[in-house]
């Protein structure tokens, strides 16, 4: 009897090969890995910034404070910029990113699309101090000669975008960390709205050519409707890199404290201010603490900004 | 027949080509200024891109010379290098890929081969994922509760660590992508000889998968090598020649963050270079990368 | 209601097999093909192909898989403009105007000349859109014109009855035939001249087919119509001159009653008993 129960099938292939069962182990303890590192990566941060949020609580995401001597820290100013030069940099990006990627799949010969597609992912891949290194010597210098003056003479006199438009013309501020997580962020959607509107059917484009249609028009009526919700993605996926980003934002904007409603102004953001004054913080202070909160905060929005875009993205992307 | 009866309710196929002569030539407009206007767009990138090779080059080439592979980083004035960090790119790199890609590739693995659709291997995908485009300045911030606060100091391996978990959702990535991508029926085929499961897959799959898997490492590689947040709280960054895993240790992008803003010309100078070895590196990494994938085409 | 005859006819032939209908001499030329080389890249996938298509009457090309029949469809309305490395050389005569002309209004053209596609491709909008988008793009309608052009389409297309009470709902929604029964109605609410059918029942059941070539029995009143097929008994049905294809030239083109019955050529002959293809 325990013989025969010990030949069946699945028995005998389970003694013969014990590396299948291992081997299967190890893949899933490493899945499960992922896991508990996610998990405890929110977890540290949290509990790190536990003495922050117990001293100030709920006010310390609306406090403007950030007053270091006294130890009174708040998170107000640097949510406002992370938020502000990202919404602002998805702002300036997506018509650019659009329009490349518009170009790369619709509109460039044959011989261009690889070269031009393989140059926009290398601007992708630049290192992110590299892009605050840039943005520091090269693009500073040109916002406080030429385009902060010119912007701020345009703008005077018009209601609301007089007061946006103003403050010292010194080339860093909220706004040149626009420009330059702009420039970033480009890539990134440009490359993901080509590969997603490359998976519309050609039979599609073609039946919108079969009745007359220009490139534009099917374009806007047909491939950018099919497409709708990974592109929505594409830009979250944008988003969530212009929240997190860190050496380029603190080379150019500036490092305030302090809220500025002009975007000339000089401000922080998450990244950048955890950055700065990292090393000024002891272990165990309310100073490491406070930032290590804000860090829960940067997660805790990058993570819903990423959720959604992966939700909106996979679907039409997987492989 | 009904489709007959009303045949008559419009005029036959001849149209009235003024309207549409209009239309069109408005509607050609509005096409020609939206492909100039992408077109712009393009080239307003391209632009970028080389702006920025260029100033790197410009900049870069200036303060190039045999010293900088040599000498370590001095105080300014002194002739000083960047031997130290360079060395401590190429060891964090190193370790932070050996470390990260064996666990990336067991996921990728996992997702691809065992898991599948179940509700554990889209928990796993769904956070790998996000932990791809996480703001790596997190993970540093992570890394130094876990390896350096309670081991009361700044360290190689703290680094190491925090480049290997930024390693991982990449090579999951292109793994469980290029394991996919595999027909059944070669698996089917090799099961069909006899083979148990985790030899088909290290065998043959992961031969087949080969272009797939490299060039995930390699793009791992590419980023890691150029991240600097991740690594100002881990290894914090070494002025010193120190190859010791325990102690603080150097790296390029750290080590160009600091001369950067600094007052000093020479570690500015410095800086530029350090700037152009980083970026020609990584990018020259990223274009391999992309040979080894279209190699098999 | 001399259509209903011709159609009860088409049908009971259907039942013959390869036996050809019956019809009347060819009209005047409507789009004449002379010299006409197609080049994939260097490989030269049509060659010195001269074809007529005549006015208001049906003509069904045939002939084995890459044998260039459907690139010569997509010729017509010049479809390969959008791909790189496809070009064209000869003639390709319509009003005068020669199709492959680099300086064609392309737009201008396809409204012309429009083109029905082997799978249905509805547009991701309502069924009303899906009528109304190509309309919008060369006429400036009224609202109630515009419904009167909609009405006109789907009925022309045999569909209105089964969609008038759901024309606000996604056309995704409709079965695979009465999905490229609104692609035929699409296609001729633009008013074209000439219309293209590449295999457009090779997706479908049988019933929906039989609808379909119904449905070219009843448009071939107003429009010109070049219909590619991989069926012959289709061909048979619906044409009535058929063009014999075979590697890249024309070998054959008669009346359809001549082409299945007594073709000129051994290689057409071949083909259509079947012996290849």
């Amino acid at each position: 009897m325990q013989q025969a129960v010990a030949l069946t099938g699945s028995s005998v292939a389970r003694r013969s090969r014990p590396g299948d069962p291992i081997f299967a182990g190890i893949a899933r303890a490493s899945g499960v890995f992922v896991l508990l590192l996610m998990g405890s990566l929110i977890l540290s941060l949290f509990i790190g910034g536990l003495q922050a949020f117990r001293r100030f609580g709920a006010s310390f995401l609306v406090s403007t404070t950030w007053d270091p001597v006294h130890e009174v820290f708040g998170a107000a100013v640097s949510v406002y910029g992370t938020v502000t030069t990202s919404v602002l940099a998805l702002i300036l990006a997506v018509p650019i990113a659009f329009g490349i990627a518009f170009f790369l799949t619709e509109l460039a010969p044959a011989w261009m699309r690889r070269p031009v597609g393989v140059a926009v992912e290398l601007l992708a891949a630049v290192p992110s101090i590299i892009y605050g290194m840039w943005g520091f010597f090269v693009i500073v210098p040109i916002m406080s000669q030429y385009v902060e003056p010119t912007l701020i003479d345009t703008f005077d006199g018009i209601p609301v975008l007089e007061d946006m438009f103003a403050g010292p013309p010194f080339g860093t501020g909220l706004f040149t960390a626009a420009l330059v997580l702009t420039v970033m962020v480009v890539p990134f959607i440009a490359a993901t709205m080509r590969d997603v509107f490359e998976t519309v059917p050609p039979v599609f484009k073609e039946s919108a050519y079969g009745v007359g249609c220009t490139t534009w028009e099917v374009m806007r009526s047909i491939v950018i409707p099919y497409t709708r919700v990974s592109v929505v993605g594409g830009i979250m996926l944008g988003l969530g890199r212009a929240l997190g980003e860190t050496m380029a934002v603190t080379f150019v904007i500036g490092n305030s404290d302090h809220i500025t409603a002009n975007l000339f102004g000089s401000g922080n953001t998450i990244a950048s201010i955890v950055a700065l004054e990292f090393p000024e913080s002891p272990a165990g202070s309310l100073k490491l603490s406070s930032l290590l909160a804000l860090g829960f905060i940067l997660f805790v929005i990058s993570f819903i900004v990423l959720a959604i875009s992966r939700t909106l993205l996979r679907p039409r992307l997987k492989v | 027949m009904s489709a007959s009866m009303t045949s008559g309710s419009v005029p036959g196929p001849a149209k009235d080509l003024k309207v549409a002569r209009a239309l069109g030539t408005r509607r050609h407009l509005t096409n020609t200024v939206v492909k100039a206007l992408c077109i712009a767009a393009t080239v307003l990138g391209l632009v970028l891109l080389g702006s920025i090779l260029f100033t790197l080059i410009w900049r870069g080439a200036a303060g190039l010379s045999l010293t900088v592979f040599t000498h370590t980083t001095k105080p300014p004035g002194s002739n000083g290098g960047l031997l130290n960090a360079i060395v401590g790119t190429l060891i964090q790199t190193a370790a932070g890929t050996v470390i990260g890609t064996p666990i990336g590739l067991m996921v990728g693995t996992y997702l691809a081969e065992y898991g599948r659709n179940s509700p554990l291997a889209n928990a796993v995908r769904f956070v790998s994922d996000v932990l791809l485009s996480a703001p790596s300045i997190l993970i540093g911030l992570f890394v130094y509760e876990i390896a350096v606060e309670p081991f009361g100091g700044f360290s190689g391996i703290a680094g190491c660590i925090a480049l290997a978990i930024i390693v991982i959702p990449i090579v999951v990535r292109t793994t469980e992508d290029m394991l996919r991508l595999i027909t059944p029926a070669l698996r089917e085929a090799a099961i069909g000889l006899g083979a148990p499961k985790w030899k088909v897959i290290v065998l043959i799959c992961y031969r087949a998968a080969m272009d797939g898997i490299v060039t995930g490492v390699l793009l791992a590689i590419a980023r890691i090598a150029g991240e600097t947040a991740p690594l100002l709280f881990t290894s914090l960054g070494n002025l010193n020649w120190s190859v010791s895993l325990k102690q603080p240790m150097a790296s390029l992008p750290v080590t160009i963050y600091q001369y950067a803003g600094s007052a000093f010309d020479d570690w500015v100078q410095l800086a530029w270079v350090g700037a152009l070895l980083i970026t020609f590196g990584v990018l020259a990494i990223n274009i391999a990368a992309r040979l080894v994938l279209s190699r098999g085409k | 209601m001399s259509m209903t005859s011709e159609s009860t006819q088409s049908q009971n032939a259907s039942f013959g097999g390869v036996q050809a209908r019956a019809h009347a001499a060819m009209n005047a030329a409507r789009i004449s093909i002379r010299n006409l080389d197609f080049f994939y890249g260097d490989h030269r996938a049509l060659k010195g192909i001269a074809l007529d298509l005549p006015d208001r009457q049906v003509t069904g090309m045939i002939g084995p898989s890459g044998c260039g029949k459907s690139t010569l469809l997509r010729v017509l309305n010049r479809m390969y403009d959008l791909y790189p490395g496809q070009h064209a050389t000869g003639e390709v005569m319509m009003d005068g105007d020669n199709i492959i002309d680099p300086k064609m209004d392309l737009n201008a053209l396809r409204a012309r000349i429009g083109m029905v596609f082997q799978k249905p491709t509805p547009f991701p909008m309502t069924i009303a859109e899906n009528i109304a988008f190509g309309v919008k793009l060369h006429e400036r309608l009224s609202k109630s014109a515009m419904e009167e052009r909609i009405e006109w389409s789907l009925t022309r297309a045999a569909l209105w009855g089964e969609v008038k009470d759901r024309l606000q709902t996604s056309a995704m929604g409709l079965s695979g035939g009465q999905q490229q029964r609104l692609c035929i109605a699409r296609t001729i609410a633009v008013r074209p001249e000439v219309i293209l059918l590449d295999e457009p029942t090779s997706a479908l059941d049988p019933i929906s087919t039989l609808k379909i070539e119904e449905l070219i029995d009843e448009l071939k009143h107003d429009f010109t119509i070049a219909i590619v097929t991989h069926n012959m008994q289709q061909a048979a049905r619906c044409a009535d001159q058929v063009a014999f294809f075979y590697l890249g030239e024309m070998v054959e083109c008669a009346p359809a009653a001549q082409i299945f019955t007594s073709p000129k050529q051994k290689r057409t002959q071949e083909y259509v008993t079947g012996r290849f293809g």
